[in-house]
């Protein structure tokens, strides 16, 4: 006898009903087994897993459309190998679709037909979410989130604590009274958000943004009622809580009433916020919104900051974050950046929008039941970044920072690894 | 006309009807609405998708796996030209003419790259693990499809199998994973839609 009874299989089915557009269908549709994306997925070149292949992730999807709502999958489901949604099935949903995918899109743009491999698999984990399936400890992530207004439920007492001590040291360092980061401050050009990893392990990334901020004379503010520029309801699928989160940020800006949003260096956060949240909530932006680095980038070409890239001679590479630059567009900002402000600049390879995942997108740092197999994938990132000889490896998202910071204990890779935001301020000549 | 040549005629009408049916339900639910669009031009970005993005060059699944490639482009080829050929026999006797060896060549070496494919699906173990009956019968119509039309070019009194062969295999176009013929296009759409309006594809120059 099952777990999954008609009203819970019924939640999950859902997604196939009441279509907006056509863009769900034609995945579903589309594949021919071909197998030629199996070598885009760092899960199957890491574990030669053939269960891990892009396509046997869609054809679990797809064969469930089929057995519902095609005529070959209800007359003949076993030639065209389509599937009840049952117990088995959905495990191997939950397996496959959360454990051994980083919704990275590397296969997306490979695919022999073009078939949006990540779209399906967001798809498949709506399904579960709807069925009340995500890993528990993907969901309360989400749940902190919801609750507490920031995904590692930092209390506001303790987020403020943490921004006083890194003000201080700016003011320490900078000496300049002047030189402070304005909190819940109404009317400023910006507001800039942050991933809560941020004030919790690493708020000198903090400090660093704040002095680029101060060099570039920027008027801009923090909110401790809303900052956090994450959202794992993005990785769960669960859209309505998705909204919930992102509609947070929009308020925040409404309350403080900015012009322009500048989101920390995260890479699913960006995507979430910049590319998912107006679809979320059926609404344009009515600010302007923009990344770190892309701002970062435009205070240099405005003459804003200047770098000196004699101060770090050490040999620096690039991580891709798959959210910022292959599902995100953001691509040379980042490179533009670094060659002003390092010595020696080498790409890894492959690199830019065809570069592999770190390994712990996909909300895989949140799900430590997959910790085994998130910290064997990256295997593939420690040979990159082994192969580029660099000492320093910066990535614009706090996400991958975690993710490489355990790549380099476990693979012993000695390299340090910073934020763009981190590079830049030790390159950055004050005024 | 014969028999066997009604037999196509209908299941050619069957065939386009279900693929009507299907693209008119593509037509009707449309394009995604992204209200995070950000005014970018889409359109250099979708026909990047049905070009530069599928070139050997370009797409790691081509360029990582050349022969298999090669002999997909191959098979296609035979398919559009059968298909060609299928038409003009529909309502013109089988063409003898002196074009007919060459294309006959053609169509068996590209036969034989159907072949080779469906060889592949079956020796390799993730490939057969992927696969459904479907995966198998789809290809071995099509290959025979393109077999029959080389033989009823150099051998009409082959036109009969000729015509049966055709007619299976356009009962189960639309049934069966064939029907990617038609969402092949919408897919690379929508891949350039998505790629374009984040400002992905077609790439820029560094």
């Amino acid at each position: 006898m099952g777990t999954l009874t008609d009203p819970i299989k019924n939640k999950g089915l859902a997604v196939f009903e009441d279509l907006p557009d056509s863009r769900l269908i034609t995945q579903l549709n589309s594949c021919v087994h071909c197998g030629l994306c199996a070598e885009t997925c760092i899960y199957y070149l890491a574990t030669g897993d053939e269960r891990m292949i892009p396509a046997r992730k869609v054809d679990l999807v797809a064969s469930i459309y089929r057995r519902y709502h095609t005529v070959a999958g209800k007359l003949f489901p076993a030639i065209v190998k389509a599937r009840d949604l049952d117990d088995d099935t959905a495990g191997e949903m939950v397996d496959l679709l959360y454990g051994a995918c980083t919704m990275c899109g590397r296969c997306n743009a490979h695919c022999s037909i073009g078939i949006d491999i990540g779209f399906v698999i967001r798809t498949g984990r709506t399904m579960l979410s709807n069925m009340g399936m995500v890993p528990a400890t993907l969901q309360s992530t989400v749940d902190a989130a919801l609750v507490s207004g920031n995904n590692m439920s930092i209390p506001k007492e303790e987020f403020i604590d943490t921004l006083k001590w890194m003000e201080e040291e700016l003011v320490d360092e900078l000496n300049d009274p002047q030189a402070v980061i304005p909190l819940d401050q109404p009317g400023k050009r910006v507001l800039y958000t942050l991933n809560p990893r941020e004030p919790k392990f690493f708020p000198l990334s903090i400090a660093a943004m704040a002095k680029i901020f101060y060099a570039a004379g920027e008027s801009w503010t923090l909110s401790t009622r809303m900052y956090d520029v994450t959202n794992y309801a993005y990785f769960s699928g669960n859209i309505n809580e998705a909204s919930v989160i992102a509609n947070r940020l929009w308020d925040e800006m409404s309350a403080l009433k900015t012009q322009a949003l500048v989101l920390a260096e995260c890479g699913h956060g960006s995507a979430a916020f910049r590319w998912e949240s107006p679809n979320y909530l059926h609404q344009k932006f009515p600010f302007e919104v923009m990344t770190s680095v892309e701002w970062i980038a435009r205070y240099l070409r405005q003459g804003k900051i200047k770098l000196d890239p004699s101060r770090i001679k050490e040999t620096v590479t690039l991580h891709d974050p798959c959210n910022l630059v292959r599902n995100g567009g953001i691509i040379h900002e980042q490179r533009y950046i670094l060659r002003q402000c390092v010595e020696n600049f080498v790409e890894m390879n492959p690199c830019g929008s065809d570069n592999y995942c770190c390994g712990g997108g996909g909300g895989q740092l949140a799900m430590s039941e997959y910790n085994e197999r998130r910290i064997k994938i990256a295997g593939i990132k420690a040979d990159q970044i082994r192969k580029t000889g660099a000492k320093i490896v910066v990535t614009p998202c706090h996400n991958c920072v975690d993710q490489i910071s355990q790549i380099n204990f476990h693979y012993k890779l000695n390299v340090q690894i910073k934020t763009i935001a981190e590079i830049v301020a030790d390159a950055l000549i004050l005024p | 006309m014969a028999w066997y040549q009604y037999l196509t005629l209908i299941s050619l009408l069957f065939c386009c009807i279900v693929c009507l049916m299907h693209l008119f339900r593509l037509i009707r639910l449309g394009s995604p609405v992204d209200y995070a669009t950000p005014g970018v031009k889409t359109g250099p970005a979708i026909a990047y998708s049905f070009t530069g993005a599928m070139s050997p060059v370009k797409k790691e699944s081509a360029y990582l796996h050349l022969p298999t490639y090669t002999a997909g482009i191959l098979f296609h080829l035979g398919s559009f030209l059968s298909m060609i050929i299928l038409a003009v026999h529909l309502f013109s006797p089988i063409i003898t003419g002196f074009l007919s060896w060459p294309v006959a060549v053609f169509l068996f070496a590209s036969g034989t790259c159907g072949i080779s494919i469906l060889v592949k699906r079956i020796i390799k173990s993730s490939l057969r693990n992927l696969s459904s009956p479907d995966d198998y019968l789809s290809n071995i119509l099509v290959t025979l499809f393109q077999l029959a039309t080389a033989l009823s070019l150099i051998l009409p009194a082959a036109g009969p199998v000729y015509f049966v062969v055709s007619a299976i295999l356009f009962f189960w176009f639309p049934v069966g994973k064939l029907r990617h013929a038609l969402y092949f296009f919408a897919a690379r759409y929508h891949l350039g839609l998505f790629y374009g309006r984040r400002g992905v594809w077609p790439p820029k120059p560094r």
